[in-house]
Parts: structure tokens; sequence; C-alpha cells
């Protein structure tokens, strides 16, 4: 289990750095700009995010890569890709052809990257419940 | 033979890069060329040419900051975009193309509903302009152009409508998003830089 864990761990731990990557590769502007074509948030809201996001996934990554905090980085993660996968469902049921901007441009929302989306929540609800089970018999043993 | 065949060909390509010179505004040597790949039936084209590229165009084209370059991208699932993207190649040849572009957009629910692109593009040239554009629109020369640009689309990986790609000393960036002020900050950080 313990191996299971590290390896569920780590390899959500590279899809986020793979995200911030693609995305702090490219002008903050044009994230911003993707944000925004969702059209949930106002303008100011959407350029924040696009300022912070990749930043915030940078440091989940090597949260998640450290295993530094795991319970709240599985948890933050469960949280964080549970609203992308939220937005990426409400842009598609209304017909809008955007891009998720998922892993950098160019990637427009359909099945298949809801599919992908949908699973990397899977996989990260899955490290989220290991982590806190696992982090629950750690104290018990302790006591 | 090959001679004239190779003269055939550049003529062509001579006529294309003339055809998409008429859907362009601006001057060429803008520090900033945006092609747009369009749709007249697509609801979003309709909304980025009225929202994004009337104030762009104000802003920066007429500027001569940036060089903007229409392409047709008629998607199949519309059934009259391409009528309606033959129509408007052809008012280019007779340098109405931004005036067509205008009615069908402000008009697209009516002629997407009714299908009449003809009457739509000829409410707004005389006579003899619309005389000329009807035998244009059926002319093999303007199909060609639009498959042109279709082609040119599919290189540039355009995977819906509309696109738009902003080319700025050499590196290329796709716009994900048709928000005006946004952009505008974006184009202002590139010529600042």
């Amino acid at each position: 289990m313990r191996y299971f864990l590290i390896v569920l761990r780590v390899a959500l731990a590279l899809v986020f750095l793979y995200a911030a990557y693609m995305k702090l590769r490219e002008p903050w502007l044009l994230f911003a700009m993707s944000i925004d074509a969702y059209q949930i948030l106002p303008e100011w809201a959407a350029l924040t995010l696009g300022r912070i996001l990749p930043w915030l996934e940078l440091f989940l990554g090597l949260l998640l890569a450290t295993g530094f905090g795991l319970r709240y980085s599985a948890a933050g993660s469960s949280i964080l890709l549970g609203v992308f996968f939220a937005v990426m469902v409400r842009a598609y049921v209304m017909g809008m052809k955007i891009d998720c901007a998922c892993f950098g441009l160019g990637d427009v929302i359909g099945p298949r990257t809801l599919a992908r989306d949908g699973a990397l929540l899977a996989l990260s609800v899955g490290l989220t419940v290991l982590a806190l089970r696992n982090g629950r018999v750690f104290k018990t043993s302790q006591i | 033979m090959r001679k004239i065949v190779a003269g055939a060909v550049l003529l062509l390509v001579a006529l294309c890069a003339w055809g998409a010179q008429m859907r362009s505004r601006g001057v060429s040597t803008a520090p900033i060329l945006i092609d747009v790949y369009s749709d007249f039936q697509c609801p979003a084209c309709k909304a980025l040419y009225e929202r994004t590229l009337g104030p762009l165009m104000y802003e920066y084209v007429d500027k001569g900051k940036v060089y903007l370059v229409h392409h047709e991208y008629p998607l199949p699932m519309h059934a009259h975009a391409m009528e309606a993207a033959c129509y408007a190649c052809a008012a280019s040849r007779v340098g109405k193309y931004e005036q067509v572009c205008d009615v069908l957009f402000r008009q697209q629910e009516t002629w997407a509903a009714n299908g009449k692109v003809d009457e739509t593009v000829c409410s707004i040239l005389t006579p003899a302009e619309a005389k000329r554009v009807r035998a244009l629109a059926k002319d093999p020369a303007i199909a060609a152009q639009i498959k042109q640009d279709i082609q040119a689309g599919q290189s540039a990986q355009v995977n819906q409508t509309p696109t738009m790609i902003l080319t700025y000393r050499g590196k290329q960036y796709r716009l994900p998003g048709a928000n005006y002020d946004i952009l505008r900050r974006f184009i202002d950080q590139l010529l600042a830089n």
C-alpha cells in the first residue's frame, strides 16, 4: 500500500509540475485570456488567477513530489481538480468551444479532455483518501 | 509543358496571395500580425467581429501597430457558411470585403435561418457590384482561394472557430479568447518589449 501511495503521489506531482511548466512558458496574459473565455469570473479575477494559478500548481506539484504535508496537498489538489472538472463540464454542456487551458493552449474542451481530467480527479481523490487513512493509522499506532 | 505548369502554379499562388491581401487590413510591415480564421455562420465569430476586431482595428490596425489578415474557415456543420465565404471573397475583388463581412455578421441569425446569403450580401452592393459578385462567387478561383485558406488553417492546427494567431518577431501565439481588454494588454506588453 505504501508503494502504491508513492506511485500515485509522484504521478500526480508530475502532472501538476507539467501543467505549471506548460503555463509558465507562455505569457501569463494568454492564460488569463483562457480563464476569461470560461465566462465565469470577472476580468480582474481572470487576470489575478492567470498570474497565480500556474505558481499554485507548481507549489502543489512540489509538495506532492516531496510528500511533505501529503494530506493537505492531496486534499488541495483534489479541490483544485474538482473545480477544474466542474467548470470544464459546465463549458461543455453549454456548448462553448474553448480551450481547456489545462496543459497550455490549443486543447479544446471535449470528451477526451473531460475523460482525462475526470481520471486525474479520481486519482487525486484516491490519493487523498489513502493519505488521510494512512495518517489516521499512523496517529492510532502512535497512541 | 513543365514551364506552363510551373507558370500556372505561380499564377495561382500569386492570385491567392493577392486575394488574401484584399482581405487584410493595416500595413503589412506592422510589428504584429494577427491571422483570423473564422466562419460567417459561427456565433462566436460574430461576437469576435463585433466586440474584439472592431476596437482592435480602430486602436491598433489603423495606427499601423497590427496587420490583420482574415482567412475563411467555413465549417461543414454550418449549411450556408461556404456560400457566405464565397460571397465575401468575391466581394473582396470589388473592394467591398469589410462591408460584406459587416452585413453577414450583423444579419447572421436571419440568413443562417432562411439561407438568403445572396440577398443579404447584395443588399449593400450597387446593382453593378452585385452582378459582378454573383458571378465571382461561382468562380472556381474563389472556391480554390477558400480551400487554400482552409488548408492554411489545417496546417496551423486550427481546430475551432474563431481562431486568432498572433505573430510577433517570428513567434506565434494562439489567442485562446476574445476579451479585447486582455488582448489589448497583451499587445501593449509585446510592443513595450
